[in-house]
């Protein structure tokens, strides 16, 4: 049952010599989120604030004839109605999602904005969209990513030009030769190739050859808070953005770049994130800008669920070409891939972390991979929590079962066996660093569900499976400020923002090095004109990185104040100590200067010392690959098809757990993730590019009923560079999913289904019994 | 604008006096008329539970009920929890457990919570996950929500 939660109120230092790291800590803004007080941008209102709702797009691929905007204007209480027309000046780029406010000819996927209402009654707003006239001229659409490839297809859209990659490049740091859009006119946005040795010669040498083609569902983010954003703009040239996003300062930069203003006019406020998962980075804040600009008014937009699911960028559909070879001993020969990622109608599909961790799991000599970002007229993709990883993991991880299968040998053991360690290449050539892969696969051995196996496998219709997944996370500079208060108390300023509880991490490392009680430290987020920088919080590096910097400022803090003290207990810094809220001489702990003194010092007036700030900022230029493993225990209705989750159990290397409780909820809240996507989660279109279900009812997400309580374990493998030993956490967790449930319905029933969901259908049909 | 008419809520003890248009929901009166903030708007369907409140002791969407149907009714929201400058041991167990990440889902999952127990004070795991069934949690995989509320209804026993 509930487990000790509470860090212990002394400060004396445990087994590892850590007082504050380590521990199970509860959130600091935990408080303030069970009582209903914090404040997420739907909660804010504004003087003269006025509402947008937003037309879009009727059509998959669509010439725009006319539109016109008379009847909605004369709505009592509509107070403008905006086209593309109407908008502000601003650096219009057609071939990015984000670079393109509304389009003035051609509409590319179904979904996409078009116009917007503005009211100072949302109602009403509402009810105007409908009164606006638009006439378009359908165009033929395309939709399979597949079909779309070949040379005859149809084209998506005009070709693209001067690309941003910046917002993918927050999510993972992946050094290859990409090849972007050229030649003859393609949809084909991108596309790299990575080889090591001889592929034919590999499989020439393998006593089993695997060739199969996996598919896996376009599936959403599913935040429960959608996509929510208030603007401001006043005449003087000051941008003030309040939105629910990952990426405060890629906002700033952005919205500078499109309005031509400088970023120190700028003020974005990253409002609390009610559920990002990589999708809220920058979506609807260009818009919202756009129109504050526009009436110089406040303007909120608040995406309703279903404009969510059709215009927000979800994750990408994949169909995977996987041929594997592997020895009878189990050694794996070769691996021929081709990814195709369906991105949409605009770049941004994850390939290159899909092809770097289909061939970055287990040792292999001959490897020959390529991958394409393909375009089509559907919503264009983004981030979905270790982008493009569970893809590319389900088609590796169901071969790499099949081939042990047919050979008879243990699918623990012969990932055992090839699994990848310090000093191994990835696909692209670059080492791998220390990391946790094979210590993961040996935790999740001694895991309950795994233990039960052969008691489980006797059983009718039930089984075991396992897989693995990973995520090599991004890397981005980052800093933090650290200020001594009067009273002795530290408050830390950070410009991430706090989506996994990595505040809390900031203040345990901040009490950590200072040697303090957990409440003598308070941790804030700033905006982008008061916090100092930070990347967006994505790619599983804010503790990674801003934690660095996080203790790099505690340090710089304590080592003024050792300086500040050496003339009154006359002895060097290297002498002396923190301990119990002081500074104090090492071996005299009654020569000493309290935290508290040391604030007054500093702050009253005729104090003798300067005011003392920590600073800290670092580069991080070291990744820090994260790896899980995961079991699960299903059970099938041979009849129905229906699939019953009867245990769930994922291991992950996390570095060092500076807070396992968040280390843990990251784990089970990532692994639900993968489960959804291997059982129910799919966005369904139908042959002319519209969404039949963009709704939580019929999009369906895990719910208390389907999941068992998930079983963690926490594998430590210290990263290099991670304050402490930490490495990448968030993601890695919904890698495995995929795979680890296809493997053990297999187990269960001997049927492989080659596509995600799983459905009761395509398992019936895999059975053979319709 | 169609024309309001008046109502009488009695929201967290409170008897309030409402002009409402005639197609608003409990959730957003409360919400924009009352400014009680904490419930929340996560899907306007009823699929999500995140707007859950109780009216007259029962569970309810609150996005799906128009404010004149609670007309004279007990409105409960996830404010009304707290009492005497403390937390709800409901409350104080999701904080304890970890039961909680980005928020959003858990005022809604509280008050449902905190209903299941009042209901049945021993919830086993299987009754704590039909219990919730209805309020969608993204970030959790509900596993602490779960701990937090067998922790919350052993020491609602307790008498804590």
């Amino acid at each position: 049952m509930a487990q000790e939660t509470r860090v212990r109120e002394s400060t004396g230092a445990d087994a590892n010599g850590h007082t504050a790291v380590g521990r199970r800590v509860t959130r600091l803004d935990g408080a303030a989120k069970v009582t209903g007080k914090t404040v997420y941008a739907d909660d804010m209102k504004m003087p003269g604030m006025l509402h947008a709702s937003v037309l879009y797009a009727p059509h998959a691929h669509a010439r725009i004839k006319s539109l016109d905007t008379t009847r909605a204007r004369a709505v009592p209480g509509v107070f403008a109605v905006i086209t593309a027309a109407d908008l502000p000046d601003y650096n219009r780029n057609d071939s990015n999602r984000t670079g393109l406010i509304f389009p003035d000819k051609e509409v590319l996927f179904y979904g996409q904005p078009v116009a917007a209402v503005l009211s100072e009654d949302p109602h009403v707003a509402e009810a105007a969209v409908e009164m606006i006239e638009a006439a378009f001229e359908r165009l033929p659409e395309v939709l399979d990513a597949v079909a779309a490839m070949e040379k005859d297809s149809p084209l998506v859209r005009d070709p693209l030009h001067d690309v941003d990659r910046s917002e993918e490049r927050g999510h993972v740091s992946v050094e290859t030769k990409e090849t972007e859009q050229e030649g003859e006119p393609s949809n084909i946005a991108s596309s790299a190739p990575f080889e090591r040795g001889d592929v034919a010669a590999g499989f020439a040498e393998a006593d089993i050859v695997i060739d199969r083609t996996w598919r896996s569902a376009m599936v959403h983010q599913s935040y429960i808070e959608p996509h929510s954003t208030i603007a401001d703009y006043d005449i003087s040239g000051e941008l003030r953005v309040w939105t629910s996003t990952q990426a405060p300062f890629h906002i700033r930069n952005e919205l500078a770049q499109a309005f031509g203003l400088p970023e120190n006019r700028i003020r974005v406020t990253a409002t609390e994130v009610g559920g990002g998962f990589g999708g809220k980075i920058y979506l609807t804040e260009l818009m919202v800008a756009a129109l504050a600009i526009a009436v110089q008014r406040p303007v909120k937009y608040i995406m309703s669920r279903k404009d969510d699911m059709l215009a927000a960028t979800p994750a990408p559909f994949a169909h995977i070409e996987l041929k594997t070879g592997m020895k009878r001993d189990g050694t794996l020969t070769a691996l021929q891939a081709r990814l195709i990622y369906d991105s949409g109608a605009f770049p941004g599909a994850p390939m290159l972390p899909g092809c770097m961790l289909i061939g970055g799991y287990y040792r292999c000599d001959n490897i020959d991979i390529k991958g394409y970002e393909v375009l089509t007229n559907k919503v264009s993709v983004g981030a979905l929590r270790a982008p493009g990883a569970h893809n590319a993991t389900f088609a590796i991880e169901s071969n790499m079962d099949l081939m042990a299968n047919e050979l008879g040998l243990d699918p623990l053991e012969v990932r055992l066996k090839n699994a990848v360690a310090e000093g191994d290449p990835m696909p692209n050539g670059q080492i791998y660093p220390a990391i946790g892969l094979r210590e993961c696969l040996e935790a999740i051995a001694d895991s309950d569900v795994w233990r039960r196996r052969r008691d489980v496998e006797a059983m009718p219709n039930r089984g075991i499976g396992l897989a693995v997944g990973g995520w090599l996370g991004g890397l981005q500079p980052a800093s933090a400020i650290v200020c001594l208060n009067p009273d002795g108390t530290i408050n830390v300023t950070v410009g991430s923002a706090d989506i996994t509880g990595t505040n809390t991490s900031f203040q345990q490392i901040t009490a950590e090095v200072l040697n303090l009680p957990l409440d003598m430290v308070n941790v804030e987020t700033g905006d982008t004109k008061t916090a100092p920088y930070a990347g967006m919080s994505a790619g599983s590096k804010t503790v990674y990185t801003v934690g660095r910097a996080v203790k790099a400022a505690a340090e710089d803090l304590r080592q003024q104040m050792f300086e500040l003290a050496m003339k009154r207990l006359e002895v060097e810094p290297e002498d002396m100590e923190v301990a119990n809220c002081q500074v104090q001489v090492k071996g005299a702990p009654d020569r000493a200067m309290t935290f508290k003194r040391f604030g007054r010092l500093s702050t009253n007036f005729g104090a003798p010392f300067p005011v003392i700030v920590g600073r800290g900022t670092i580069s991080a230029r070291k990744s820090a690959p994260g790896f899980t493993a995961q079991a699960a225990e299903v059970e099938v209705d041979p009849e129905t098809g229906d699939v019953t989750l009867h245990g769930y159990a994922i291991a992950q290397d996390a570095g060092f757990a500076i807070n396992p409780l968040s280390v843990e909820g990251q784990m089970q809240g990532g692994a639900s993730q993968g489960i959804g996507i291997a059982l129910w989660e799919e966005m369904q279109y139908d042959e002319h590019g519209r969404l039949l279900n963009p709704n939580l009812l019929d999009y369906r997400l895990p719910t208390s009923r389907d999941l068992p309580p998930i079983e963690t374990i926490i594998v430590e493998v210290p990263s290099e560079e991670g304050p402490y030993g930490a490495r990448i956490v968030g993601e890695p967790s919904i890698v495995a999913g995929a795979a680890t449930i296809g493997n053990a319905i297999d187990n269960a029933t001997g049927a492989r289904v080659d596509e995600v969901p799983i459905t009761p259908e395509r398992l019936i049909r895999s059975m053979d019994k319709l | 604008m169609m024309p309001k008419q008046l109502i009488t809520l009695t929201v967290n003890g409170q008897e309030r006096e409402i002009a409402v248009e005639p197609h608003w929901t409990l959730l957003e009166t409360v919400r924009e008329a009352l400014n009680l903030t904490g419930s929340k708007e996560g899907c306007g369907t009823g699929d999500c539970g995140a707007c859950t409140m109780t009216v007259d002791g029962r569970i309810v969407t609150s996005c799906l009920m128009l404010a004149p149907q609670a007309n004279g009714r007990q409105v409960t929201t996830i404010e009304g929890l707290q009492s005497n400058g403390s937390l709800d041991p409901v409350q104080q167990a999701f904080i304890d457990t970890g039961g909680l990440q980005c928020g959003y889902c858990i005022p809604g999952m509280i008050v449902a919570a905190r209903n299941l127990i009042d209901t049945n004070p021993s919830p086993t795991l299987d009754q704590i996950r039909e219990g919730l069934g209805g309020n969608l949690c993204r970030c959790t995989g509900y596993a602490k929500i779960y701990e937090a509320v067998e922790l919350a209804a052993e020491r609602i026993r307790e008498g804590a």
